[in-house]
């Protein structure tokens, strides 16, 4: 018989949804503050700047396009990195899988193949297989050699960087250029709204999200790889093949990070293989990640509204005297204060609003799991 | 006047657990005093705001009648009390003496002064008869030794009052002695020792005074010498405590689980046991007895598959399953509860139903071509949070949401949903609360009732008495006694074969072996 | 091939590697502090960075010392930061270190955008000082070694000095002070520290706040003496390079130098390869230190294999 008195809150999964949505959003508030009052200490008609920002994109047409467009992108490294985040590995290497797969896809593009109709698939196919075994190789050395996957993978980034900027001056460029002629249209994605820069790679973002949702809830592969994430000594003791699946979970995210790369060569955004195309666009996916818990699901609107802030801050850039680089301290305080356990003043007034229950003081047996 | 008083101590720890409510304890100088619970109780708890590691929310700490407060271990320390906690707090590369001064090192200017660190300690080690070379690295002694280092740490602090955290947990009743002549030394130069236990016959032995702790409260300050254990007991408890189980009635069965000549080796080449045999049967418990590290362990570890094998067959049914992997030994019928919850034994932050699926997701019920079946998982978590009474909001609640016991009967439930063939089974209570403790027993007793083969280790002698009906004593990697379990059979005499003191001839096991 | 190696055994070669490993050492140098405290310091390439551009601006202002100083408070500072959001908040420490990268990348073109009224590319119009160099010419006048020791001693940066009496003074406190002592028992096994009455999260503080400074004070040379002012994105990628040497160097002072010394010549390579060997692509070259620490890393990573691989799976 059991004397003690159980604790049984509802932990649904509303409630859970309700206290994370809330702490982001608040960060993001916060981050959004400190940049306002840098913007305006700092230039001379900051009103203006801040009202670009906030409002800028949503003007014309074709910076709607924009936004879309770069939260598509988002969308889609935001995506590699829950997945390696929910695995509870920190492989950082999605942009060395950018560059990988976009080159691969270039040279799908550039060949015979490329100008076909087989283009743009074989294209996307190269690119992933491409991204995928790049992102194996971190995912082998720590599985194999328990070689830290920050440090191989960070490595392996600039590794490709300087690949890619080799191959384009030597090989694959104009002459003299530092880029790819353009692709035949065959190979280009095909723009979905007219005049703006969304493409087939919208549809392929949406579909990497319900993929990767799909995987992680719904396949077996998927709650491996999330309790492997939860704790690895215990999925070894269960049976689970710990390593297998870190591995997997990498080469899947390489895979996605592949894709992201097609989605720049191949896109409307350029058409060709630039150096440094990516612009550092793939590290923006750890902000992305965070803030969407590592949610699939989540990712997308999160991409959305990241989104809109980077077009924001180009515009603003454009149009006003405050660099776009200003974005770089909102994305910095946003991903240190998501990812911290911050209590704000007035929390349990919160929490009462957020619907969840004070907790009931309860007898000294459940301090055993305190000892 | 006492030397050390918590007056009416109340802690509530974020998340609304009530650790400590109106608690009072009095030390007096020179006194053992004894701090008896289960698990759960509070003592830890009380130890912590002795030591300043945690800070009470109501009452008094009085140090030689004056009010005090730690807002650190630091502050303890130079207040004149040391705690030598359950699990050691040494730095494995670190020497001997390297450990007992840090924080505390003689220097001159900026530089360590070494060599007066290592006369220091051998000093101090002689005075309090703790024999130990300060030079090597502590993480290659045995753990009575690292326990010595632990004590002269605060030594070296010149403590005037010792706390002692479950000290005798990973002692054999020998080095227990041991302890007590330190112990009974330190008194005798002016010493104060507390020390937390629920090993009654222990306490009853060593200690001046007795408080009792029960549910976060003390409920009795007693002097040794007027109580018994069963009085004890039951203030502890609140109610008459029986501690045995029936022993089985069936004659045990075929051999499930063969070990044959079984040769484990450790991180440095060592021999961690060599021909190593034994056998247990359908329909038993077998108890594997010893102080931890004598091999019972890994010899689990080893069935379970967690662990490489470097020589010598184990065999299920008659067929070798050391090549298998975890997952394979699974599927032939193994099934096994971890010494570490919680390290091993769940994931925490996943629900209980994705926690109750994970062994099984090679099972067509629950996983068909790499797809989760949703509501088969959710269906058969449901049946067996009623099966096994586990208290929990729902199935989709996080594990980390229930009390030990109940995270406890959560790993205790997947293992034996379906009948496994054989069970390992290691330290099944450690840390669970009373009443989870008896249904996970009866649990064990219905699983072997029903013809499964069950192998059992845990620190706790008591456990291994009230569940066994055979033992196999452990020492060194060697099994040096086996028993039917009966009356005759108590802590002592497992004891002296625990410590290698004395050792059964072939002829004396082979009974109890087949 | 005969040129090639006269070129590297050259005097020339040597003060160019010596100016090249000196910020790269600084960073391995912090990164080793954190890293032996149990607090992995990611941040190095953006307090580097910002140490960069903090140096640049402030010495504009005032002399070149105080711009030094105040790129090592600024790198202090950072590592504080990193303290207060990776200890006090819970914050994850790799992903504090990551936010502090993009604020840095982000955040120099931001205020070089300021501070030179539109240049988000470089601060050439900016009139920021040098780090002078110490001229030890005075060495040439002792009979027979002279030249040799002045073209062994002369013409460094001073920070390049500071960072070899770093190197001796690092080693010293870990291994013959009670401090280094207690950092080191607090990255292997805080509990004891902790339980020994040593403030855990003050240690691993100071040791970030440490590890920020010497990060600065990288940057400080960097954009002071290896060049002399502030180009966007300058110090691609030395201060993950830097993590790689600490790993390299088995985690120890003395092996930090060796192998920040090693990619110093690897970057030095890079200046003077593309004269002598048209054929070699610069971006191989640059790509070295790269390949190099994921080798090392490799190799290291299989050596602490084979000695836990005997400790049995647990």
């Amino acid at each position: 018989m059991s004397t003690e008195v159980e604790r049984v809150r509802p932990m649904g999964r509303w409630t859970e949804f309700r206290r994370e949505a809330g702490r982001s959003l608040i960060a993001v508030v916060i981050a959004l503050v400190v940049a306002f009052v840098v913007v305006l200490f700092t230039s001379k008609a900051p009103f203006d700047a801040l009202g670009t920002l906030l409002t800028a994109p949503l003007g014309r047409p074709r910076t709607i396009g924009l936004w879309i467009d770069d939260a598509a992108k988002l969308t889609v490294t935001g995506l590699a990195f829950s997945l390696v985040f929910q695995a509870r590995q920190f492989s950082m290497g999605v942009q060395g899988q950018v560059y990988i797969g976009g080159l691969f896809a270039t040279y799908v593009a550039v060949s015979p193949i490329g100008q076909t109709w087989l283009g743009i698939p074989l294209g996307i196919l190269a690119a992933m297989v491409a991204g995928g075994i790049y992102g194996f190789l971190p995912g082998i050395a720590k599985a194999r050699l328990g070689a830290n996957e920050i440090v191989s993978s960070l490595m392996l980034n600039y590794i490709a960087i300087d690949i890619v900027n080799y191959l384009v001056r030597v090989q694959l460029g104009a002459p003299g250029m530092l880029y790819t002629a353009p692709f035949p249209a065959t190979s280009v994605y095909p723009a979905l709204v007219p005049n703006t820069r969304i493409d087939l790679g919208l549809i392929f973002a949406i579909i990497a999200v319900l993929a990767v949702w799909f995987a992680l809830y719904r396949t077996s592969w998927g709650l491996k790889l999330r309790l492997v994430g939860h704790n690895a000594r215990f999925a070894a003791y269960a049976g689970i093949r710990s390593s297998v699946i870190m591995v997997s979970a990498m080469t899947a995210s390489g895979a996605l990070g592949g894709l992201l790369g097609s989605m720049f060569v191949q896109g409307q955004i350029f058409g060709k293989l630039n150096v440094l195309f990516e612009g550092n666009l793939a590290f923006e996916g750890i902000l992305v990640a965070i803030v969407a818990r590592s949610r699939p699901l989540a990712v997308p609107f999160v991409a959305l509204a990241y989104g809109y802030l980077r077009q924001g801050a180009q515009l603003m850039n454009i149009r006003t005297d405050v660099p776009a680089e200003v974005i770089g301290i909102v994305t910095a305080l946003i991903i240190i204060l998501v990812s911290s356990t911050f209590k704000f003043p007035g929390k349990a007034f919160f929490a009462r609003l957020l619907g969840m229950r004070p907790d009931v003081p309860l007898s000294a047996t459940a301090g055993e799991a305190r000892q | 006047m006492a030397l050390l008083e918590a007056v009416n101590i109340g802690k509530v720890y974020p998340g609304g657990v009530v650790a400590n409510d109106g608690v009072n304890l009095s030390v007096d100088k020179g006194e053992v005093h004894a701090v008896v619970g289960e698990n759960g109780a509070g003592k830890s708890t009380l130890m912590k705001i002795l030591f300043g590691v945690e800070h009470p929310d109501a009452g008094q700490v009085l140090l030689d009648g004056k009010p005090v407060s730690f807002a650190n271990p630091r502050e303890a320390i130079d207040a004149g009390i040391g705690m030598v906690f359950q699990h050691f707090s040494l730095v494995p590369s670190f020497s001997v003496y390297e450990n007992v001064v840090m924080g505390a090192e003689p220097h001159s200017g900026v530089r360590f002064d070494r060599r007066t660190a290592i006369a220091e300690v051998a000093a101090l080690s002689e005075k309090f008869h703790l024999a130990v070379d300060p030079l090597p690295a502590t993480g290659s002694l045995p753990v009575g030794q690292q326990q010595r280092v632990e004590i002269l740490k605060a030594l070296y602090r010149n403590a005037r009052i010792l706390i002692l955290d479950e000290p005798t947990a990973v002692l054999a009743p020998q080095e227990v002695q041991e302890l007590f002549v330190a112990i009974r030394s330190l008194v005798a130069q002016g010493r104060t020792v507390i020390f937390i236990a629920h090993k009654l016959p222990e306490v009853l032995e060593i200690s001046d005074t007795i408080t009792v702790m029960r549910q976060g409260q003390s409920v009795g300050r007693v002097k040794t010498r007027d109580v018994t254990e069963q009085e004890l007991a039951t203030m502890m408890v609140g109610r008459e405590v029986v501690l045995r189980i029936d022993r089985s009635q069936v004659k045990a069965g075929a051999v499930t689980c063969e070990v044959d000549k079984l040769r484990l080796m450790d991180a440095r080449g060592n021999a961690v046991c060599s021909d190593l045999s034994f056998k247990v049967r359908s329909g038993e418990i077998l108890g594997l007895v010893g102080v931890e590290g004598n091999g019972q362990s890994d010899v689990i570890s080893a069935i379970a598959g967690t662990r490489s094998v470097e020589g010598g067959a184990i065999k299920l049914d008659g067929r070798d399953i050391v090549p298998l992997s975890v997952l394979q030994r699974r599927q032939r019928g193994i099934a096994g509860i971890p010494e570490d919850r919680l390290a091993q034994g769940l994931a925490v932050g996943a629900s209980v139903a994705e926690n109750l699926v994970s062994t099984r997701l090679t099972d067509k019920r629950f996983v068909r071509s790499g797809l989760l079946d949703l509501r088969a998982i959710k269906a058969q978590a449901q049946a067996l949070i009623e099966k096994f009474s586990i208290r929990v909001s729902g199935p989709q609640a996080p594990v980390a949401t229930l009390s030990g016991g109940n995270m406890q009967k959560v790993v205790v439930a997947r293992e034996l949903a379906e009948q496994p063939k054989l069970l390992l089974v290691a330290q099944p209570t450690r840390g669970v609360d009373l009443g989870a403790t008896q249904f996970i027993w009866k649990t064990i007793a219905n699983a072997r009732d029903a013809g499964t083969a069950v192998l059992l280790t845990s620190a706790d002698l008591s456990e291994l008495l009230a569940l066994s009906d055979r033992l196999l004593v452990f020492y060194r990697g060697k099994i040096v006694a086996a028993f039917r379990n009966s009356e005759a059979v108590n802590p002592e005499t497992l004891g002296t074969y625990m410590l290698g003191l004395r050792a059964q001839t072939p002829d004396e096991m082979r009974e109890a072996l087949a | 091939m005969t040129q090639l190696i006269g070129a590297i055994l050259s005097f020339a070669f040597y003060q160019t590697v010596i100016r090249t490993t000196t910020p790269l050492l600084l960073a391995t140098l912090g990164g080793l502090i954190a890293d032996l405290s149990g607090a992995l310091n990611v941040a190095l390439e953006g307090q580097m960075l910002i140490g960069c551009l903090t140096a640049v601006i402030v010495s504009v202002y005032t002399p070149w010392y105080v711009a030094v100083l105040a790129a090592l408070l600024v790198g202090g500072v950072l590592g504080l930061l990193m303290a207060f959001f990776a200890l006090k908040m819970r914050a994850d420490i790799i992903l504090v270190g990551f936010a502090i990268n993009i604020l840095a990348s982000g955040g120099t073109v931001f205020v070089l955008a300021l501070a030179t009224g539109g240049d988000k590319g470089t601060s050439i119009n900016l009139p920021s000082k040098a780090v002078p160099a110490i001229d030890l010419g005075f060495l040439d006048a002792i009979p027979g070694i002279g030249p040799i020791l002045t073209g062994l001693f002369s013409g460094h940066s001073v920070l390049s000095w500071v960072a070899a009496l770093l190197v001796i003074g690092i080693w010293y406190f870990l291994y013959r002070t009670p401090w280094g002592l207690w950092l080191r028992g607090v990255g292997e096994y805080p509990a004891a520290p902790e339980a020994a009455g040593i403030p855990v999260n003050a240690v691993r503080t100071w040791s970030l706040l440490v590890s920020g400074a010497l990060a600065g004070l990288g940057g400080a040379q960097l954009a002071m003496f290896n060049f002399v002012g502030f180009t966007r994105d300058m110090t691609a990628g030395r201060g993950f390079i830097a993590l790689g040497a600490v790993l390299l160097g088995a985690r120890h002072p003395f092996g930090a130098l060796l192998a920040a010394l090693l990619f110093g010549a690897f970057d030095g390579l890079t200046t003077i390869l593309p004269g002598l060997f048209d054929w070699v692509p610069p971006e191989i070259i640059h790509m070295t230190p790269f390949i190099v620490t994921i080798l090392a890393l490799v190799l290291f990573s299989i050596r602490a294999q084979r000695l836990l691989a005997l400790r049995g799976a647990h």
